[in-house]
């Protein structure tokens, strides 16, 4: 909307000297004064008169939905919150999505790690790891393939240092660890797979 | 160090005398005590026996016949004195068990004695095992392993040390995976020095399932 001239209000209103006006500023009073005339006669329009007492006439709809439409209709939330808790607000969310997500975990000793172990072995029934780490014995460390899609996995805790490992097979099968990456000979004729863990606690 | 010592003298027999009970049942009864007195014998000499007993229960878990287990223990006791030998020529007189262990598991993965004995000397007063084993590991990938002991060495004299080593070693043999030669891929590292990926550490969700193993309590099942 474009300001009114002061001096033009003036003379609206009747307080400047009328007639002075440029020649401008005179047609834009003329104009005005013809409005304001015609407002002060006008009647309504029927057709208003007409939806307006449709409106009135309507009975109230029912409970349920005057709430569904108050519940659907769009409104305009005005929340006023200093800056200062906005931002103190999102630094608080910011904060808890880069935290790590708390769980139970193992208290590891300084010299241990954890070791995972993953091979693929399909239409076995049991996979297990053995190494120097147990005696060598099977069944202690069974590894899971909770999926079924042949890939046996599992997490253990060991001392921090180099271990000797293989897998067993359905309890029967040694074999090395095809994605050891290091093998060392068993003195039995095979290789021993090896695996270095090291310290959690750098 | 005197006190140190009594205790390692007293301490050495009690641990050739339980071998056996360990041994029973987990490898041929007639195999056990000649594999007792090789164990005992490494005590003699100040040897680590644990290896040789972890040998002759992997045998028996193994199904290996008994006279193989026999071969396996002697060979490891050898490997062992051998591995004290090349520690003290390359100055480390009174090498821990771990320092042999170390040398032992790098000669078993192929490192040749004097590459073994240049690390050993160049790195007098600090753990050798994950130096050893970066270079084995270059050199299991193609790398020469002399060429292989200069980048370890140099990354040492950056103050790296331990696990960080290997990952010294493994972002060598990844540059080699990118398509460029060893000597190209050693200059490229060495560049880059001490600034090389470090090696991931477990998910979070892994490590809550994470078990520790049972000590061993009693003969096998099997």
């Amino acid at each position: 909307m474009n300001p009114l001239d002061p001096r033009l209000h003036q003379a609206l209103d009747g307080d400047g000297p009328g007639g002075n006006l440029p020649p401008a500023l005179e047609r834009q009073r003329a104009r005005l004064e013809q409005a304001a005339v015609l407002l002060a006669t006008g009647r309504e329009s029927p057709s208003v008169a007409a939806r307006v007492m449709a409106t009135v006439r309507h009975p109230l709809p029912a409970r349920r939905a005057r709430l569904l439409r108050w519940l659907f209709t769009p409104r305009a939330i005005v929340l006023r919150i200093r800056p200062a808790w906005s931002l103190a607000l999102a630094a608080g969310i910011l904060l808890v999505s880069l935290l790590p997500a708390p769980g139970p975990q193992l208290p590891l000793g300084a010299e241990e790690g954890i070791a995972q172990f993953v091979a693929r072995f399909p239409g076995a029934r049991s996979v297990s790891v053995v190494g120097s780490f147990n005696d060598w014995q099977p069944d202690q460390i069974p590894l899971e393939d909770r999926d079924k899609d042949g890939v046996w996995r599992g997490v253990v805790v060991l001392p921090a240092g180099t271990h000797e490992y293989m897998f067993v097979v359905d309890g029967e099968r040694w074999v090395p660890d095809p994605l050891a990456g290091r093998y060392v000979e068993d003195d039995f004729g095979r290789q021993n797979s090896l695996l270095i863990v090291r310290a959690e606690k750098r | 160090m005197k006190l140190s010592a009594l205790l390692f003298w007293a301490a050495a027999p009690l641990a050739a005398q339980s071998v056996a009970g360990r041994l029973e049942g987990r490898m041929p009864a007639a195999a056990i005590p000649v594999v007792d007195s090789l164990v005992q014998v490494a005590a003699g000499e100040r040897l680590p026996t644990e290896p040789l007993v972890q040998k002759a229960i992997e045998g028996g878990a193994k199904h290996v016949s008994g006279e193989r287990i026999v071969k396996a223990v002697e060979a490891n006791l050898v490997q062992l004195r051998t591995a004290r030998a090349l520690l003290a020529g390359a100055g480390d007189t009174a090498p821990a068990a771990r320092e042999i262990l170390s040398v032992v598991a790098a000669r078993k993965r192929g490192l040749g004695d004097p590459v073994i004995a240049r690390l050993v000397a160049a790195l007098p007063s600090q753990p050798r095992s994950a130096a050893l084993h970066a270079v084995a590991d270059l050199e299991a990938h193609g790398f020469q392993a002399d060429s292989g002991a200069n980048l370890i060495l140099e990354a040492v004299r950056q103050s790296m040390s331990g696990g960080r080593l290997l990952d010294v070693a493994a972002a060598a043999i990844q540059e080699t995976q990118r398509g460029h030669t060893h000597d190209e891929a050693l200059a490229i590292v060495r560049a880059e020095l001490p600034n090389v990926p470090t090696a991931p550490p477990p998910a979070q969700a892994a490590v809550q399932r994470a078990r520790r193993p049972i000590a061993a309590s009693g003969p096998p099942e099997h």
